[in-house]
């Protein structure tokens, strides 16, 4: 492989590389080995766990949508004790870090899920999603109110010591004050964005595209709205930023990183592309090559304007 | 359970054929699915050229030919995505995710076997049909389409059964006139199965899965729902069933016909 260093510090997790995966995109991997092997990536995102499993939303969940498409899968989850043993037992054999992405209903929930496995080495860091716009309780209703994320936030960071993410929502008027509050409150770093809310529908049969009518946007589509609030948000924090939204090549995730981002990951593209993580990392590799740059953390931040 | 063995094989279109009303089959070459491809499982194409619209499409394998490296597509237009397939000119490159899912597998001893087919559905069946008579299994075959023009399987069924197969079109232009069902009900009264299989429309799956189970016989149906990886990641073609929700894609496409909630 090349010269180019590409290895990052996301709040104290060590990735060999900046490109993880958008939970929910890649389940914990094995889906995709096939087609890329885990232990390429920087990190493994785990699909959103809850502590006793979640049933999910009703069908139609996704929709096609102009460079992008909508979702409404509702955090559909085994549970913690399936996570530990299906997933962690799988993960354990390569050579990976995991971040397991934690969902609740409730602000206990939370906790719940972060002491069911804090003991597990085999978990390195978590990403406390508090703005999946798919539930009627916790997700985005907790991460989009200041006070609820200080609350949130603060009583995770009592539950571990390990590198503390915090999954915030676009669907905002100021994300850089939601961001801050997760920092006062020990986030290690800051992820997002989660998928802006929307609708579709189905002019013929007057009917919405997704049973639940609303859901979430992803995709090439968000892409200048998720570079927007990185960099914002990469102005108003200290603590690191895990970027995302759109990214479908490495030069897409060249431009979060300029943007402010240390780490990315690559949620929707996996659909598209099944090889879309090693693309991305290869054209990141290739970009640094081609651009001189010895050390891909020269890039974070190198915006100029 | 989950995908493995999967590849991304990227073959060029060698044709695409307008059969009769919104109906086309496309040959793509496609020399290692078409040897690992088993009757009823589906690959996920991504089509090229379709500019905004991102996501991959499944289509299920009406046949495969291993020593010509190609396998057959029967698609319906049914909105952008299959409409801009039907304009894709040979040669074009396409890439197709597979083999996809669970197949369709009659029950050991099994003697003789209905097939029902709704429309398209007669694809993901054929290979199935073939399969069943190579293996002395006496088959019925009921194929449902809405014209005489929309009925573009009959011929290849007929070759592989030696025999005509049932034909129903809803308009009565050819063969027995209303819905497929009224015949395979017929036949179910008729003769003594112990397999069932069918694929179409929902409701046609529906009503055939009540009729095997009121005639106490095991019946195996092919579930489609709106798609997003076709490897079992994303959960969005999820099912209902009574051990929960399960997915389409890898845990089907074919599930016994107890296992469906409607």
């Amino acid at each position: 492989m090349a010269n180019v260093n590409m290895q990052v510090n996301l709040g104290g997790l060590i990735m060999r590389n900046p490109v993880t995966v958008a939970s929910g995109t890649f389940a914990a991997g094995r889906e995709y080995n096939d087609f890329v092997p885990v232990e390429r990536l920087g990190a493994v995102t785990t699909k959103g766990v809850s502590l006793n499993g979640w049933t999910g939303n009703d069908s139609p969940r996704i929709a096609e949508t102009a460079s992008g498409m909508l979702n409404s899968i509702g955090l559909q989850n085994p549970g913690v004790k399936v996570l530990r043993e299906k997933d962690l037992s799988w993960l354990e054999k390569h050579d990976v870090p995991v971040i397991v992405n934690v969902s609740g209903h409730s602000f206990d929930e939370y906790v719940q899920v972060i002491e069911a496995l804090d003991d597990d080495p085999r978990v390195h860091a978590y990403e406390i999603n508090i703005s999946c716009p798919n539930v009627d309780a916790g997700g985005m209703t907790m991460g989009t109110h200041v006070p609820s994320v200080e609350k949130v936030v603060s009583l995770c960071r009592e539950a571990t010591k390990k590198p503390m993410i915090v999954k915030l929502s676009p669907n905002v008027t100021d994300v850089v004050e939601i961001a801050q509050a997760a920092e006062a409150n020990g986030a290690d770093a800051i992820s997002l964005i989660n998928t802006l809310l929307g609708m579709a529908v189905d002019a013929r049969t007057r009917k919405p595209k997704l049973a639940r009518v609303v859901g979430g946007l992803s995709g090439p589509a968000v892409k200048p709205v998720a570079l927007r609030m990185v960099w914002q948000v990469s102005k108003g924090v200290k603590v690191p930023i895990l970027g995302m939204g759109g990214i479908m090549t490495g030069e897409d995730a060249i431009e979060f990183m300029l943007a402010g981002a240390t780490a990315v990951s690559v949620g929707t593209a996996n659909f598209v592309n099944p090889h879309a993580t090693a693309d991305v990392i290869d054209g990141m590799i290739a970009h640094c090559e081609q651009q001189g740059v010895k050390d891909i953390n020269e890039l974070i931040g190198a915006l100029e304007c | 359970m989950c995908a493995t063995g999967l590849l991304d094989e990227k073959g060029k279109v060698l044709s695409n054929k307008h059969l009769g009303r919104n109906l086309y089959l496309l040959t793509v070459e496609s020399p290692q699915l078409a040897k690992l491809m088993e009757p009823g499982q589906f690959v996920h194409t991504l089509i090229p050229g379709m500019e905004g619209h991102i996501l991959r499409r499944p289509f299920s394998v009406y046949a495969t030919d291993v020593e010509a490296g190609t396998m057959d597509i029967l698609y319906q237009v049914v909105g952008f995505g299959t409409q801009h397939l039907s304009t894709l000119a040979e040669g074009v490159e396409i890439s197709n995710i597979g083999p996809i899912g669970h197949g369709w597998k009659a029950p050991e001893g099994c003697k003789r076997a209905l097939v029902v087919c709704g429309g398209v559905g007669a694809a993901p069946l054929f290979m199935h049909t073939s399969e069943m008579v190579a293996a002395g299994i006496q088959v019925d075959v009921v194929l449902g389409a809405q014209t005489a023009e929309a009925m573009v399987c009959a011929d290849r069924y007929e070759q592989v059964l030696g025999s005509p197969a049932v034909l129903a079109t809803d308009d009565g232009s050819l063969g027995y006139s209303g819905f497929c069902t009224v015949p395979a009900k017929e036949l179910l009264d008729t003769n003594s199965y112990d397999y069932v299989c069918c694929c179409g429309p929902e409701p046609l799956m529906k009503i055939v899965s009540r009729m095997a189970a009121e005639a106490g016989v095991h019946c195996q149906i092919s579930m489609e729902k709106r798609m997003a990886c076709g490897v079992g990641a994303c959960l969005s073609c999820v099912i209902d069933t009574p051990e929960g929700k399960k997915r389409c894609c890898v845990d089907g496409p074919v599930f016994n016909a107890e296992e469906v909630i409607w």
